[in-house]
């Protein structure tokens, strides 16, 4: 029996890989969520569950369908498994909605594809905060050579050794001295300014 | 300081991961992890931004939050394990009092301020005569259904006998897109925090008839919730937090800190809307006086067993609850004895007991409290009636 599944995802391409997915695999039949309005999208799909992205607001208003319209009770289908799968779901940020009281075998493969898509999204996110934290860290070694090489007439591989070594020597990330390095450097200008 | 780069420190203590949404009130949390109050308490919190209430309630069910700016009537719904997995929670400490408006479509809002009086119940009474006549229930949008909003409106309604289902169809609508659901007509209005009311009517999608003082005066709003657990793991840091977030109240409710504090809720990590629209329902920053978020003077960080209680028999009310031992329930989640024990260094003055009867001062009055007593002001309902926690909850 193919499963009737509602998906309410801004991110065009992540939802037509997920669609696409779905589709492929034969057992479910997917609708796109096209109105804000909850209850009326639900009322006109009557999806047997429901997928939605974590990052939207509407989630609150999925949960109160059951009050505002005659569709079966809405169960958080992450709630009624095991404790690890539901937070695999929340860590990828993903979150469903069993409608129709669909059997958790036939769902679980359905949300263990829509969590492995999920993640795979939020691993490129991921992956740019992480260069981007490198470009911050290059730019603050930049800031603590130039501020060396000024007061202490360094030259610049002088001041990379330095740092290095003060790192070294304190046991921590070269990225933490430079920080605090540049942030004493600024409370000082502060100091004598005022 | 021209070139000012984001550092990105490492700092010490006990981790606290707090979940909020981008509402006014959440501004306590905030101020007392940007001015570093968390830090100087020891606490390394981590401020997390989330889209909805019910990612909040997962992630504190899950254990990816450890605590959240919240409001009361969903923490005893996850106590309860009403929406999804349950997780026990203590209330140490409140956030703000009052702060929601009704605010309706242009055309129904000005149709209910013709009335002359403004006082909560005539605003109610004049939207009853508006609806007569209307075949379908008025739709009106709520934030959740275990949400201060839905008890707040239900009870406001109920004073001139307007019944939801019959009369309005209540809907869960997020704030975030109630401006469009307001122009599209998929409600006709709602009820929510602030600043959603004011941008609505930046927007010019509508204007707000009433507000939480025209229901119940310097009604309890948000709460600081903890998961039971990180609780008793970290009694010195959860003190610690309460501290932190008693002195960023304090900071909020001074008039003159208005401008920086509403600056500072719209940067876009936060709230990400028109600092204007914040300073609106911030004491200080207000033009009109009827909508504020009070979040210090008043006892306004206390704890009172007789708000859960309030809470609680509204919730049984309308049917959101069933049976359930209020009294016990009200003791385990509201810690006033926490509260004592963490703000007893700062000598501030504290009430003397844990429950008050609500509803029964319609004008300034003063608290037993130690030291000193403290002045108050009114903290009537709109109908008048006057709630008497009762029985007593045993004391815990």
């Amino acid at each position: 029996m193919a499963l009737t599944i509602l998906l309410i995802d801004t991110d065009e391409d992540r939802a037509r890989a997920l669609e696409e997915k779905l589709a492929e695999s034969g057992f479910a039949r997917v609708i796109r969520a096209e109105s804000l309005d909850m209850a009326a999208t639900v009322e006109r799909a009557r999806p047997d569950l429901v997928i939605i992205d974590m990052a939207l607001p509407d989630r609150d208003a999925l949960e109160d369908i059951r009050a505002v319209s005659s569709a079966s009770p809405v169960v958080m289908f992450a709630g009624t498994d095991d404790p690890a799968f539901a937070q695999e779901a929340i860590a990828a940020g993903v979150c469903s909605y069993n409608l129709s009281g669909v059997a958790l075998q036939d769902v679980r493969p359905i949300m263990a594809s829509a969590i492995a898509l999920f993640r795979r999204y939020r691993h490129v996110e991921t992956e740019l905060a992480a260069a981007k934290a490198l470009l911050d860290e290059r730019r603050l070694i930049e800031r603590a050579k130039a501020i060396l090489m000024k007061n202490r007439k360094m030259t610049e591989p002088e001041a990379y050794r330095w740092l290095q070594k003060k790192a070294m020597n304190e046991s921590r990330k070269l990225a933490q001295i430079v920080a605090d390095f540049v942030a004493e450097d600024e409370a000082e200008k502060r100091e004598t300014k005022s | 300081m021209s070139d000012v780069v984001p550092l990105k420190i490492q700092r010490g203590g006990t981790k606290l991961r707090i979940g909020f949404l981008r509402l006014t009130d959440s501004a306590p949390a905030i101020v007392a992890q940007e001015f570093g109050y968390f830090a100087d308490e020891g606490v390394d919190a981590d401020l997390l931004e989330e889209p909805s209430w019910a990612n909040i309630a997962d992630k504190l069910a899950y254990g990816f939050l450890d605590a959240a700016v919240i409001v009361p009537p969903l923490v005893f719904a996850i106590e309860m394990g009403l929406r999804g997995v349950s997780q026990k929670l203590v209330i140490p400490c409140n956030l703000s009092l009052g702060g929601n408006t009704v605010t309706l479509s242009r055309d129904l809002a000005a149709q209910v301020r013709g009335v002359a009086s403004k006082d909560g119940v005539s605003i109610a009474a004049a939207l009853a005569q508006c609806l007569k006549g209307r075949t379908e229930p008025l739709p009106l949008g709520i934030v959740h259904a275990y949400s201060t909003h839905n008890l707040l409106l239900r009870y406001w309604l109920a004073t001139v006998g307007l019944e939801a289902g019959r009369d309005v169809r209540l809907s869960v609508v997020p704030p975030a897109r109630a401006v469009e659901a307001l122009q599209s007509g998929q409600i006709a209005g709602f009820c929510a925090g602030a600043p959603w009311g004011e941008i609505a009517a930046r927007a010019g999608a509508g204007a707000t008839v009433a507000t939480s003082d025209h229901i119940w005066r310097n009604a309890p709003e948000k709460a600081f919730a903890v998961r039971a657990r990180w609780a008793e793991e970290n009694p010195d840091a959860l003190k610690g937090a309460i501290r932190a977030l008693v002195r960023a109240a304090q900071f909020c409710d001074a008039p003159e800190n208005a401008s920086y504090t509403g600056a500072l809720l719209s940067r876009q990590k936060y709230l990400n809307v028109d600092s204007h629209a914040i300073l609106s329902s911030l004491p200080g920053g207000a033009i009109r006086q009827d909508n504020l978020s009070r979040f210090w003077r008043q006892a306004a960080t206390f704890p009172w067993r007789s708000h859960a209680l309030w809470f609680l028999r509204q919730m049984a009310r309308w049917d959101l609850i069933g049976d359930v031992d209020a009294g016990a329930l009200a003791a385990r989640v509201y810690r006033p004895d926490i509260y004592r024990a963490a703000v007893a260094p700062l000598g501030i003055s504290v009430p003397s007991v844990d429950s008050k009867a609500e509803g029964a001062h319609d004008a300034p009055w003063q608290l037993e409290a130690a030291p000193n007593p403290l002045p108050m002001d009114p903290d009537s309902f709109c109908d008048g009636a006057v709630f008497v926690a009762s029985p007593a909850p045993a004391a815990f």
